[in-house]
């Protein structure tokens, strides 16, 4: 009895140019979770992420047969859905972003509230959970490029060497533009310092040094 | 140096790329200067939360919206597919046992337009014509001890369908997949999950088209027993689970009426000795299909 050995993207893609329908199957499972990560996270919805992993794998489909494994599959896949994404960010193109919605004062106050309770845990959490979407906002806040930069280098956590691969570029351009791109995150998360436990008000900060010294 | 050309280089002092002379300097300047101290904290704190964003769970459905927009988008290429398939599927019967098909239609001579992926244009145009479907079950071992497995459904004209699972008695069921089928495409369900997420040895399956139900007991493993010694009396859909479980042979049931108590008592019987068996005195009968069986009403 002849077996497969099913245990490399290799093998999987040589079968799947021979026309074996199951090889591209198994392919989508074993990076459909990963694909459809980088898609939500770049979109920041689940129906848009879907739509941009099914359309990811359906590009697959039809260039597999050429893929001539230079690169990793993986890096190849976040290539393709780093396209998608910016064809589908131009097709939404009259989409207008809403601008970062939070604190407002009143939630500054609500936030304070519980702090004199037992529900310091709970704060901290709702804390963090709100910076993490702070930071989700923001990202969306970026230029597509930037996003995609910033989501693969520090939440993918995927080498400037790779994502150099990934987005066609030299590496040195990877390397300054995420800093731009980190740089610009930061900005947009200016009004949000606290949520990252840092002071805002230099008055305060003033103070602070001053009993430093002390 | 100055806060402006220190704030600069604070990403690449994070991720420690800044070195020798030029990393003292910088230190020095922050050492001294609170301002750039806190930038850096908060460059730090937005580094720790962006690599602390929490794992995305994927939508269950996402496997099926993935193949369904690839089979919807590839169609042109469906008539190489289909040879493609065919040739696959039959080297991979002589050698690597794939196997079998479960399959059903509506009407006596739905076995060939079943195969023929959905007949006519003129058919296909007739709303009035009886649905006819072919349903196939795949398995293939793709690693050691890991296989894939794929319902798969076509029709001869559009028509509404649901899978539903059934892990306990027949009644209470749960919706697995609901869509339109449509002609010359092929639509898969996994049913990986449901294997993986189950004890059964036999997937006990609803697939109701337009309102024709019936049921598709699915072993989870390859057809092992060729002859089998059994003895059971019971209710004719938990006889044919009992079946499909000691042969690992996929039996579809369409239910015809009230649900006939059986006996069986054989040795040494093949599949299709039991179900002749087992269906003697009952308005059923067995017939072939390929590898798999299916209980029809005379």
């Amino acid at each position: 009895m002849h077996t497969y050995d099913y245990s490399s993207d290799e093998i999987l893609i040589e079968r799947f140019k021979e026309g074996d329908e199951f090889a591209f199957d198994l392919l989508v499972r074993r990076y459909e979770q990963k694909v459809y990560q980088l898609a939500y996270r770049l979109t920041n919805n689940p129906d848009d992420a879907a739509d941009v992993t099914a359309e990811a794998f359906l590009r697959m489909y039809n260039s597999l047969k050429r893929f001539r494994g230079d690169a990793q599959l993986s890096t190849w896949l976040y290539r393709v859905v780093s396209n998608v994404f910016f064809d589908f960010r131009k097709r939404e193109s009259r989409h207008h972003h809403l601008p970062l919605e939070l604190p407002t004062e009143e939630n500054d106050e609500a936030m304070e509230l519980p702090i004199e309770d037992e529900s310091v845990d709970i704060l901290g959490h709702a804390l963090q959970e709100e910076q993490k979407r702070v930071l989700m906002e923001a990202i969306q806040q970026l230029p597509e490029y930037q996003r995609v930069m910033v989501v693969l280098f520090h939440i993918e956590e995927r080498p400037y060497e790779e994502i150099a691969q990934i987005l066609g570029l030299p590496l040195g351009t990877i390397k300054s533009r995420l800093n731009r791109a980190r740089n610009a995150l930061r900005q947009l998360l200016e009004p949000y310092r606290e949520l990252f436990g840092i002071e805002t008000s230099p008055t305060v900060g003033q103070a602070q040094e001053a009993s430093d010294a002390l | 140096m100055h806060c402006e050309q220190v704030k600069n280089l604070l990403n690449e002092y994070i991720e420690g790329s800044v070195s020798g002379v030029l990393r003292d300097r910088l230190q020095a300047h922050l050492d001294g200067c609170a301002e750039c101290r806190r930038e850096l904290q908060f460059m730090q704190a937005i580094w720790r939360g962006l690599s602390a964003m929490p794992e995305i769970v994927p939508p269950t459905d996402l496997h099926a919206r993935i193949m369904t927009h690839v089979r919807a988008n590839t169609r042109a290429r469906e008539a190489q597919q289909r040879v493609a398939f065919w040739r696959w599927a039959g080297a991979a019967t002589v050698a690597a046992g794939l196997f079998l098909m479960g399959f059903f239609a509506a009407q006596p001579n739905g076995v060939q337009a079943a195969f023929g992926f959905g007949g006519t244009r003129k058919q296909v145009e007739e709303a009035s014509q009886p649905v006819q479907a072919g349903v196939f079950v795949r398995y293939r071992e793709v690693e050691q001890g890991v296989r894939l497995s794929v319902l798969e459904a076509r029709m001869n004209r559009k028509a509404t369908a649901e899978l539903h699972h059934a892990p306990g008695s027949l009644n209470e069921t749960k919706l697995v997949w609901r869509g339109t089928l449509l002609p010359g495409k092929t639509v898969e369900i996994p049913l990986q999950t449901l294997l993986q997420n189950s004890s059964e040895r036999v997937l006990t399956l609803w697939w109701s088209v337009e309102g024709q139900k019936r049921v598709l007991f699915v072993p989870a493993g390859y057809p092992a027993a060729r002859i089998a010694s059994i003895r059971l009396q019971a209710k004719l859909s938990d006889a044919l689970r009992q079946l499909a479980s000691v042969y690992q042979t996929p039996i579809e049931w369409v239910p015809n009426g009230e649900e006939p108590l059986v006996v069986l008592d054989v040795q040494d019987a093949t599949l299709e000795d039991a179900l002749r068996q087992l269906l003697v005195g009952s308005n059923y009968t067995p017939r072939r299909h390929s590898e798999a069986w299916r209980v029809v009403g005379q």
